[in-house]
């Protein structure tokens, strides 16, 4: 008796599941990931794909839960800065507006995703909002971690999602390309931008120390 | 490359299993279209992702979209950095994002070979060789060119290529963000950034007038020189 | 003051502080797979090969008038048409560029007009698309030669048939202006390049007298005093020429 997949059921990342039929459900992942079993050269289109990673709604709201909790730290971040009143200027102009696109995007989430939001993390960010030199390296790493999250997701997204997710993301580049151009570094040194993994994003966001619960 | 079928490698069955359960296929009617292609078969086992062989059509088509705004950014800055006459705190510009967006125009045309549509010529009218017009044309390619890989990804059919366009799509952001920064305007106008469908996208490169036919310089006539 | 100095490289560095053992991860892990490697191989960005030796011309869109400065109240010097007498797009040599008072854009040129060396001024709106070359053509009309130049560097030589004492071809700066081909016309070889000379003899040669680049069915002729102006080239030579030398090449003729 084949074990049924429930709906948005957690992946198995890897763990071999030793109550399956192991060689079967890794064949339906393989194949599924390869898009169809190659058949002459063709690609067969228009193939269901089942089980790890196809794009689902229960799948894009864990997603988007994550990008969530990107965007309520950035929101928190560049609110605690402007607040502190430490910046000025050209600084201080892209913090605010910055802010404003953060907690624009925190709204949107939250829209998005009714009553699956995630709750707004406790967080606290030393003293990085408190200097302009401190604010600025840390605005740069998360502009690019949070560049780099939802280009990582992109393909894990229903297309209706993606589409959404893009509107985002270009936001994103711009606010880190406007405050490495800020800080006198090459706003673009790259001719693609590197997708992280949400493992990667977590690593860097763990580092960040900003998150006190979640 | 070693031509397989199904039945020589799937003993068991539970290839076939698989196959039939994805597709909803018969046993008969599946091995009945194809045969195997053994090698990408076995890459669909070894690494699930890069099983992927031909290119939907409507993806050939999207690569070529691409690459015509590909040329256009391309050609733009090359012409800007050989004529020399952008000066100033603008001077790197063209060589560096010119180097990105030829860049960009190799790996598509690469991706496409002999389906890639060739470089059509242009006429830049002049804003090659004026500052201003320069940057104000840098920033309206650039916006455009995010707008137009945001419009399309949700249309992609390849994950792969999906992959390869939105890593493109932030980039072009970038250059859109660093260019109105040079420019004096506001590097994100907007807590979000809208796409343009591709006849939005024609309109605008065609209101430019940039793309031109290419200036006749052979013919088959009869020389009337002195001799 | 040096410590104060340290202790902010110091905070300016540290950017991403350890966090507490204590301090709770936020999120489980999503469990995804990581992207699919990218469809499209981007190469590292490359810079333009660098060349000492760049000429531009360009083609013309619009008949126009060319003048003696950038302005339009200068003189009309000559006036410059859309097409050549062979059919084929007029093309100019572009020699620098001037805003005049309103803004406007001018471009100076080299012309395929008597008096030979002609170079005036036109609107840049009356131009179209822009070419770049790397190759330099010099003819030695004392050696009777031809050298083509790409990037300052002689990549061919061949022996030249230039203009009899007569007809002499003129000497100067010139440029390419098209290629012909595939003609039934031996006398002209297979090839003829279109330069933007003209013999200052010749004047009421149909089709204005230009000097042209060809092969020839006499090569036992070369290298010798022999045309009406035009320049012959073995067979042979003129269609390596034209896998080497694009339209738009300059052109010093002495």
């Amino acid at each position: 008796m084949r074990r049924q997949r429930a709906k948005g059921e957690e992946q198995l990342d890897g763990r071999a599941d030793a109550t399956a039929s192991s060689r079967e459900q890794f064949l339906a992942r393989a194949i599924v990931a390869g898009g169809a079993v190659a058949a002459g050269g063709l690609l067969v289109a228009g193939w269901p794909r089942l089980g790890t990673a196809a794009p689902s709604a229960a799948q894009d709201a864990k997603i988007l839960n994550f990008a969530l909790l990107l965007e309520y730290i950035e929101a928190g971040f560049y609110s605690d800065a402007v607040a502190k009143g430490k910046l000025s200027g050209d600084l201080l102009d892209f913090a605010t507006t910055v802010r404003d696109h953060e907690r624009a995007h925190v709204a949107f989430l939250k829209g998005a995703l009714g009553n699956s939001a995630r709750r707004k993390p406790k967080l606290d960010f030393g003293q990085t909002t408190s200097d302009p030199k401190t604010f600025t390296s840390a605005a740069i790493s998360l502009e690019e971690t949070v560049v780099a999250a939802y280009n990582g997701q992109a393909g894990n997204l229903t297309k209706p999602t993606l589409a959404q997710a893009a509107r985002i993301v270009s936001v994103e580049a711009r606010h880190a390309a406007w405050i490495r151009a800020l800080a006198g570094k090459d706003p673009a040194p790259n001719a693609t931008d590197k997708p992280d993994t949400a493992s990667q994003v977590q690593a860097d966001i763990n580092r960040t120390g900003f998150v006190q619960s979640g | 490359m070693m031509s397989l079928t199904l039945e020589q490698l799937d003993r068991d069955g539970a290839i076939r299993e698989a196959v039939e359960k994805a597709s909803g296929d018969t046993r008969a009617a599946f091995l009945g279209k194809a045969v195997v292609g053994g090698a990408a078969l076995l890459g669909a086992l070894a690494a699930p992702g890069s099983g992927e062989a031909a290119t939907a059509k409507s993806d050939v088509a999207i690569l070529n979209y691409a690459l015509t705004l590909e040329y256009l950014q391309a050609s733009f800055y090359t012409e800007a950095e050989r004529l020399g006459a952008i000066k100033g705190k603008l001077a790197p510009i063209p060589p560096q994002l010119g180097a990105v967006e030829r860049a960009h125009v190799q790996a598509i045309k690469a991706a496409l070979g002999r389906a890639a549509v060739k470089r059509p010529a242009f006429d830049f009218h002049g804003v090659t060789e004026n500052n201003s017009k320069f940057l104000k044309t840098a920033v309206a390619f650039e916006d455009l060119g995010t707008a137009a890989y945001k419009a399309q990804a949700a249309r992609i059919k390849s994950p792969a290529l999906l992959a390869a366009a939105i890593s493109i799509h932030s980039v072009e952001a970038r250059h859109a963000a660093w260019m109105r920064f040079l420019a004096g305007a506001v590097p994100a106008a907007s807590a979000f950034d809208e796409g343009k469908p591709i006849s939005q996208v024609r309109a605008i490169v065609a209101s430019t007038h940039f793309v031109a036919a290419r200036p006749k310089s052979r013919s088959r006539k009869k020389p009337k020189f002195t001799g | 003051m040096a410590f104060a100095a340290i202790a902010a490289a110091v905070i300016a560095v540290v950017v991403w502080p350890q966090s507490p053992a204590s301090s709770p991860a936020s999120n489980q892990p999503l469990g995804l797979p990581a992207s699919p490697r990218p469809a499209l191989l981007v190469p590292k960005p490359e810079p333009l090969s660098r060349s000492s030796a760049l000429s531009y011309w360009a083609s013309v869109r619009v008949a126009v008038a060319a003048r003696s400065a950038p302005t339009p109240r200068a003189a009309t010097v000559a006036w410059l048409a859309r097409t050549t007498q062979d059919g084929t797009t007029n093309l100019v040599l572009v020699l620098d560029r001037r805003v005049d008072r309103r803004g406007r854009l001018w471009v100076h040129v080299r012309l395929p007009v008597l008096p030979n060396d002609l170079t005036a001024w036109v609107p840049r709106a009356a131009l179209g698309v822009y070419g770049t070359v790397q190759t330099h053509l010099v003819v030695d009309l004392e050696r009777l030669t031809v050298t083509l130049f790409r990037s300052g560097r002689p990549i061919l030589r061949a022996p030249a048939g230039v203009g009899q004492p007569q007809s002499p071809t003129p000497k100067g700066s010139f440029y390419i202006r098209d290629v012909l081909t595939r003609y039934a016309s031996p006398f002209y070889g297979p090839v003829a390049f279109g330069t933007s000379a003209r013999s200052s003899v010749l004047t009421d040669w149909p089709g204005g007298g230009f000097i042209g680049i060809h092969g020839t069915d006499a090569p036992q002729l070369l290298p010798g005093r022999v045309s009406h102006g035009c320049i012959r080239l073995r067979n042979e030579d003129i269609l390596r020429l034209r896998r080497l030398m694009p339209v738009g090449t300059p052109i010093t003729i002495r």
